[in-house]
């Protein structure tokens, strides 16, 4: 569905917003672009759905080459974007001229329209002015009124800031309903256990670089081992205590931060009887020590760690 | 069937544009104009002068509704890029021509229809207008023409300045001088002021305010056989110039 080769766009010739990006996303999948702000995911976001042209690569979105074909793409593709996008008109009356656009026809778009307000929890709400609502019904309405018209590739560019639990897990479970039934969604988001939740694959990038990509298990699995060690002290001279703990544990790495540290490994008990050993024998005292499976926010961090180290 | 798509942008514009703030400004501020300066003036002219003067002021307020129509256009395009719907909309199944396009001719029906609006309150107010079909299709065919010259121009103006303050000022000294410095509310004589003579001259909305009158009258003015000719080209020009800049242009998707 969507092929991308070494991907590049400056949007001021001379630094680039994505610097070879390299990828291929199926249908029916669910590709999660995670990264920090300014990573470069909204420019990819743009370069897919043809709002800008790349500055050099080659991109294939549907079998279609977007340069020449942008406009029979965006007929087949739905996008939610990061920033507010209303017309000055009701909650239904943004429904209803989106539907007119997408040629949805009337009854089907009165239909849809209905249903969208009801699933979405928009019903009391439907007569107001899309300007006046809260930042989170903002949100509901954008992402459920791109759902009016029917599309191959939905691109949600971070579509659940500003809403409540409950709606978000709603709106990140409609949309793994309609993955399975064949929609192929590119997500960005910065919530790392919604991309965990969602995505079958995500893609970590940073400075316009893909730092690593694919199935959030085997992310896990590949970045810094199995478990995670967390670890705080209640005092002491911490700098030296990591230092020497990073010594003892051959392999495993110590990411430490003021008085606290996490440790990848594959090993868990080892490194709790290194640290044990260390503590006795330094005379500092630990006020937290955990140990617990790798998440995705370990993969990111320690993605982007890595990249800024190198 | 789907309508065609500038089809369906137009009525877009339309419907999310309908709104006291654009109506104000497209019907009220004319009128008013219509109203006060066709009483306030007229007055000044001994002996009836008030009709005399209305009768002379509406081919010039229709006229005007040229650069009404304009406004909204370019504030169109300001209030989509504002709100996120230009971003949204060229994510659409729409070209960024499609857009321009679309934007143009809502800005040429609002022209027409506001120019419309202003005929039927002049009828209202004096009584009787003596303006033939043919006249009356003429004027409005010119009005038209001046409506994309200007929907053209504020589109340019709203593709290449950037900060939305620097735009409404611009645009409001813009509608300044070429409203007054147009044969809308008064005509062209030379005891004027050199400087003030030469933006007479080159103002496109003399050659539309001074058109749709000799329409109304019956006789198109001796100036007209040079001067809509170049509003024509003018406008071609405009338009093309405002679309490839348009078109070009990185718009800053807020």
């Amino acid at each position: 569905m969507i092929a991308a080769e070494n991907l590049r766009h400056s949007y001021d010739g001379k630094n680039f917003a994505i610097d070879g990006i390299t990828l291929q996303v199926s249908k029916g999948e669910i590709f999660g672009l995670l990264g920090k702000n300014g990573a470069g995911k909204t420019t990819l976001i743009k370069a897919f759905t043809t709002l800008i042209r790349p500055t050099s690569g080659s991109l294939d979105i549907l079998g279609l080459d977007p340069n020449h074909s942008g406009k029979e793409i965006r007929r087949r593709i739905g996008v939610v974007q990061q920033g507010e996008s209303f017309d000055f008109a009701t909650v239904e009356g943004n429904f209803d001229i989106y539907g007119i656009l997408w040629s949805v026809p009337k009854k089907e778009r009165q239909q849809r329209r209905d249903d969208l307000i009801k699933a979405f929890g928009l019903t009391d709400v439907r007569k107001k002015r899309a300007f006046d609502l809260s930042g989170g019904q903002k949100r509901r309405v954008q992402v459920a009124r791109e759902l009016m018209h029917d599309m191959d590739i939905l691109f949600l560019d971070e579509p659940t800031t500003g809403l409540d639990v409950i709606m978000r897990r709603e709106l990140l479970d409609s949309i793994k309903e309609r993955a399975r039934k064949g929609l192929t969604v590119v997500f960005t988001t910065h919530n790392l256990e919604e991309a965990d939740y969602l995505c079958d694959r995500v893609a970590v990038i940073d400075k316009g670089r893909i730092l690593a990509m694919d199935t959030v298990e085997n992310l896990k699995r590949l970045y810094g081992g199995k478990r995670t060690v967390e670890l705080t002290l209640a005092g002491g001279d911490s700098e030296a205590f990591f230092g020497a703990l990073e010594e003892r544990l051959d392999g495993s790495e110590v990411r430490s931060e003021g008085n606290s540290a996490i440790i990848l490994t594959e090993d868990p008990k080892e490194v709790l009887r290194r640290i044990m050993e260390l503590s006795q024998s330094s005379g500092v005292q630990m006020e937290w020590l955990n140990v617990r499976k790798n998440t995705l926010e370990d993969v990111f961090i320690g993605s982007i760690t890595k990249s800024e180290q190198d | 069937m789907a309508a065609p798509d500038i089809a369906k942008l137009i009525y877009r514009n339309v419907k999310v544009n309908i709104d006291p703030g654009t109506l104000i400004i497209l019907i009220g501020l004319p009128a008013m104009y219509l109203v006060f300066f066709g009483f306030g003036f007229g007055a000044m002219i001994p002996g009836g002068g008030a009709t005399e003067y209305l009768t002379f002021l509406t081919p010039g307020i229709m006229s005007f509704q040229c650069v009404m129509a304009g406004t909204v256009g370019g504030g169109m395009l300001w209030a989509d890029r504002r709100w996120g719907m230009l971003a949204q909309l060229l994510v659409g199944p729409f070209t960024r021509l499609q857009y321009l396009l679309g934007i143009m001719f809502t800005s040429l029906l609002f022209g027409l229809a506001g120019a419309f609006v202003m005929l039927v309150g002049a009828f209202l107010i004096i009584g009787s207008l003596q303006v033939t079909i043919w006249g009356a299709l003429g004027g409005f065919a010119v009005i038209a023409v001046g409506s994309i010259f200007f929907g053209s121009l504020m589109l340019l103006l709203s593709a290449l300045v950037k900060s939305n303050n620097a735009y409404n000022s611009i645009q409001i000294l813009l509608i300044f001088v070429v409203n007054f410095a147009s044969t809308v509310f008064y005509s062209y004589n030379s005891t004027l002021p050199l400087p003030i003579q030469a933006l007479f001259q080159v103002n496109p909305l003399t050659y539309v305010a001074n058109a749709v009158r000799g329409l109304f009258s019956g006789a198109l003015p001796a100036d007209s056989a040079w001067q809509l000719p170049l509003l024509v080209v003018e406008t071609i020009v405009l338009l093309i110039l405002a679309t490839r800049v348009y078109v070009r242009s990185d718009i800053s998707f807020v």
